[in-house]
């Protein structure tokens, strides 16, 4: 085992004075490997869904608990749960799973203000900001907070009550979980059709009594931070594997014809950064 | 080891100056379609910068040119991987 590490790991006479991993066979089949597992986690998710599945517990509640933790921050009024928003932000997060979409306007032409006024909800002021992909509410309103645009919308006094619709279902093809927030109110004596801003957040189980929905589903392995946790380790791996070859071969001052190790490490110091972008939920 | 480095300093400040480009543009915008066209262009000139500098340097051969491009094909592969999976694109 020890030798087979050092082979794999070590720049020696045994692996042309270049560790074993970074030879060009392996990296090839690295891809293969990744796009192999991607093929069969993509089978997996489909066929044992409570084995690999998005886990996520969302709920309105939360949603609002933060939402209002954001607002008082900024010594902004308290946002109330609003019975026809909520109903509003259902519709709408429905929708955009029946007619697999993810934007604020639908593709039949259908606006968020469609969904909140035929909810009975006779606005003067009204906004909507989406949320797709988070496992969790605290998640959610981090992102919109990050958005200028999103947090502009939360954190804005032209809003007296809010919606939240959460649900489960499948994007092209994908299980996810989407979040709506529909912000309203109802007096003030503004112009309508102000903003909108859609986030997309997602999460499980559909629970609904009175205003509160939510999601709450929990499978053995979840989509979410699996794929996450695995490229971090593989990028790391080769990291590692670049910067002790790099210190071997500069060490034992070999000459060989190879790309530039510090090259490799500061792109894969990218990838990995880019991980952490592309493993967040998504905002629109 | 340093030496080496500070003689090509340069190119690798313009080499970081271009992932850290890349991953701004990127972490800078919600739109998935743009954040995936901004990292393949990265990765596209991470390739080109590598095989350059070689080329400049007169140790340019196919060997090197594919590891570039292997690297940038796994970078690539990572990425896809991950959204394939947790469905966020």
């Amino acid at each position: 085992m020890k030798e087979f590490l050092s082979h794999l790991f070590i720049p020696k006479e045994s692996n042309n004075h270049r560790a074993k991993i970074l030879h060009h066979t392996n990296l090839f089949l690295t891809i293969v490997f990744l796009l192999l597992t991607s093929f069969f986690t993509q089978k997996l998710k489909v066929s044992f869904p409570s084995v690999l599945g998005v886990k996520a517990d969302i709920s309105s509640e939360q949603l609002l608990l933060l939402t209002n933790q954001e607002r008082q921050k900024e010594g902004n009024s308290a946002l109330v749960l609003n019975e026809q928003l909520a109903q509003a932000a259902a519709q709408k997060a429905q929708d955009m799973f029946e007619y697999n979409y993810w934007a604020h306007n639908s593709p039949t032409g259908k606006t968020p203000w469609v969904f909140i006024k035929s909810s009975g909800y006779r606005y003067v002021y009204a906004g909507e900001n989406l949320a797709r992909g988070f496992s969790t509410p605290e998640d959610v309103i981090k992102a919109w907070m990050a958005s200028p645009d999103h947090r502009a919308n939360m954190m804005s006094s032209n809003y007296q009550d809010v919606g939240f619709g959460v649900k489960l279902g499948k994007l092209n093809g994908e299980e996810t979980v989407l979040v709506v927030e529909e912000l309203g109110n109802l007096n003030m004596p503004i112009a309508q059709n102000n903003k909108i801003q859609e986030v997309a957040t997602a999460s499980d189980t559909n629970v609904s009594h009175k205003n509160v929905v939510a999601v709450n589903k929990k499978p053995l392995i979840n989509i979410s931070s699996f794929p996450f946790n695995v490229n971090v380790l593989i990028v790391l791996l080769f990291i590692f594997a670049f910067l002790l070859d790099m210190i071997i071969v500069e060490k034992k001052k070999v000459m060989r014809f190879v790309g530039h190790n510090i090259d490799h490490i500061l792109y894969l110091i990218l990838i990995l950064a880019l991980v952490g972008v592309f493993g967040k939920g998504v905002i629109i | 080891m340093f030496a080496k480095i500070y003689k090509h300093s340069a190119y690798y400040i313009s080499l970081i100056v271009i992932l850290i480009l890349g991953f701004l543009l990127a972490g800078s915008n919600s739109n998935r379609s743009f954040q995936i066209g901004v990292t393949i262009a990265t990765t596209f000139f991470y390739v080109l910068w590598g095989i350059m500098h070689h080329l400049i340097n007169h140790d340019l051969n196919a060997k090197i040119v594919i590891e570039y491009i292997l690297i940038g094909a796994f970078g690539l592969t990572i990425i896809f991987f991950l959204l394939s999976v947790n469905g966020n694109y």
